[in-house]
């Protein structure tokens, strides 16, 4: 329990008659990255709002860095950093306002130093001066991070931060959660990006409302299975494996190195695939 | 922590005025070109120039009541919509130190207007007023002005969004006209009218305003003058307490 930065247990959350989450349970290692994967409308930014104490959840229990999120805010929001789906900023103030008005809801001293040098980090010290409105929207994605970092939290809830970025800057992104996740900040990471899975620690796949796997990548890997293809004479046998490594052997030995096999093809699916295979495609019906 | 917070939702504030030049201007304009019009209707009728003050005064008041209103009731519902207050909550910001920065920025822009309409009525109406009355009219004015900023905000906390903001203005500001003694005294209205011109900020004001334009000074009407920050100061409160950060 010391160990986690995240505690979730059976969280339930409705709006009216709109069951958005329904029995959460989820654990997040301290110092890791994680990623929340789901469709939209799977309940990701409603668990992530709960997580920053803005929601009260109907019922079930929170713990973010051992405080109750929504019953002790100020404790735990001096802890944490929330950085919304769209960059909520104020467009007629420059970058370097925004972080450091931001900034000053947690901190006092040297505001200024803390918002220079996070812009430092988000490559945007040559931006500080400029209003929100004259930038392109990956800076102000970045501005975004920036105002979610200055007053150097130890747990990131970051809510589709890649989303609209090209991918030369969401590689750059992810380059900047692993050196924060380095430096001992935990992240917590919604995405519908599934090739970003790759990126995180651990991940959780949530859906409709629930979530139905906590786990590594290569361990979402390797529940994926594989489809082995054997070609003998002029016939091609199909066999579905639950795991390759163990169950291929198996396969061979049935075959008794017969000369009459000719080919093997082994398709393994792609992490995506798998994700994809368990979030569905169904509950697209706009984020809550 | 409390007052650097305040001070830094107060600077912001301004900082958005002062770059907003078109609006600046607007706020503090419309005013002016509304006690210029309440002119041009005093001239167009039979009221003796020296009987004019105890009408015009409180209608400038009334200018700067409505001006104000509109100000924070407004702009505040924005951040909602932008999501910019709930980011203030999360980012540390309390409900005293979003309500009190609010009110301390705006009280700038209050007192500006506060101050040209005092000086429009006193040129354009002639009233000859000396240093120490325009003072005292200027107190009340103020005040009022802040108390106004201050329903802005309670207004915007019940409204979701700025449709449903506007509602409200029609409600508390034809009241506010019709029933504060402006037009009639409020002694001669029903019961139930009486008791919606003690809702009304205007009401108070109007009463001092009255006293003063008659000769008598502010302390001359302690319970009076004492009614209009003790309003303000529940309608803080009751801003402050339901400035929540969703809906």
């Amino acid at each position: 329990m010391a160990d986690q930065a995240i505690s979730v247990s059976s969280v339930f959350k409705t709006y009216g008659k709109v069951v958005a989450l329904s029995g959460v349970d989820l654990e997040v290692p301290k110092g890791s990255i994680v990623g929340l994967v789901g469709a939209n409308g799977a309940g990701k930014t409603t668990l992530i709002r709960l997580l920053v104490g803005a929601l009260r959840p109907d019922s079930g229990e929170i713990r973010v860095l051992g405080v109750d999120p929504f019953a002790h805010k100020r404790k735990a929001r001096s802890m944490v950093g929330y950085m919304p789906q769209s960059p909520v900023l104020y467009e007629d103030l420059t970058v370097l306002e925004n972080v450091r008005f931001f900034g000053r809801g947690h901190i006092s001293d040297d505001v200024d130093q803390k918002a220079r040098s996070v812009l430092e980090f988000v490559d945007l010290r040559d931006e500080a001066d400029r209003q929100i409105r004259a930038l392109s929207g990956g800076q102000r994605q970045r501005a975004s991070l920036a105002a979610t970092l200055v007053h150097e939290p130890q747990m990131l809830f970051l809510d589709e931060p890649t989303a609209g970025v090209d991918p030369e800057l969401r590689h750059t992104f992810w380059q900047r959660f692993r050196r924060l996740a380095e430096s001992g900040v935990t992240l917590v990471v919604s995405t519908h990006q599934m090739d970003e899975v790759v990126h995180c620690d651990r991940v959780a796949i949530i859906r409709s409302g629930a979530v139905l796997a906590n786990a590594t990548p290569s361990e979402l890997f390797s529940s994926g299975g594989a489809t082995v293809r054997v070609h003998r004479g002029g016939d091609m046998v199909e066999q579905r494996l639950g795991s390759l490594s163990d169950d291929l052997p198996g396969l061979l030995h049935n075959f008794g190195l017969d000369p009459s096999v000719t080919r093997i093809e082994v398709q393994e699916p792609t992490l995506e695939d798998v994700v994809l295979s368990m979030i569905g495609r169904e509950g697209d019906h706009g984020s809550k | 922590m409390g007052p650097s917070r305040i001070r830094a939702v107060a600077r912001r504030v301004l900082k958005q005025i002062r770059r907003d030049r078109r609006f600046m201007i607007l706020v503090v304009a419309a005013p002016l070109l509304l006690v210029f019009f309440v002119k041009t209707l005093f001239d167009a009728t039979s009221i003796p120039a020296a009987g004019q003050e105890r009408f015009v005064v409180p209608f400038g008041a009334y200018i700067v009541h409505f001006a104000t209103f509109i100000l924070t009731a407004i702009v505040l519902v924005r951040e909602r919509v932008a999501q910019t207050l709930e980011r203030m909550f999360v980012n540390g910001y309390r409900q005293f130190e979003i309500v009190g920065g609010y009110l301390l920025g705006y009280t700038a822009l209050a007192t500006a207007v506060s101050t040209m309409v005092l000086v429009a009525l006193q040129l354009l109406f002639n009233l000859g007023y000396d240093l120490e009355r325009l003072a005292e009219l200027f107190i009340v004015i103020w005040l009022l002005a802040v108390i106004s900023l201050s329903m802005g905000i309670l207004v915007s906390n019940v409204a979701q969004t700025e449709g449903q903001v506007i509602p409200f203005i029609p409600l508390v500001i034809i009241p506010s006209f019709l029933f504060s003694g402006l037009m009639v005294p409020v002694d001669s209205l029903p019961g139930w009218a009486q008791v919606i011109s003690r809702v009304s900020p205007m009401y108070y004001a109007n009463q001092v305003l009255q006293g003063l334009v008659a000769g008598t000074s502010l302390s001359s009407n302690p319970g009076a003058v004492l009614a209009l920050p003790i309003y303000g100061i529940v309608v803080l409160g009751a801003a402050t307490f339901t400035l929540r950060e969703h809906s």
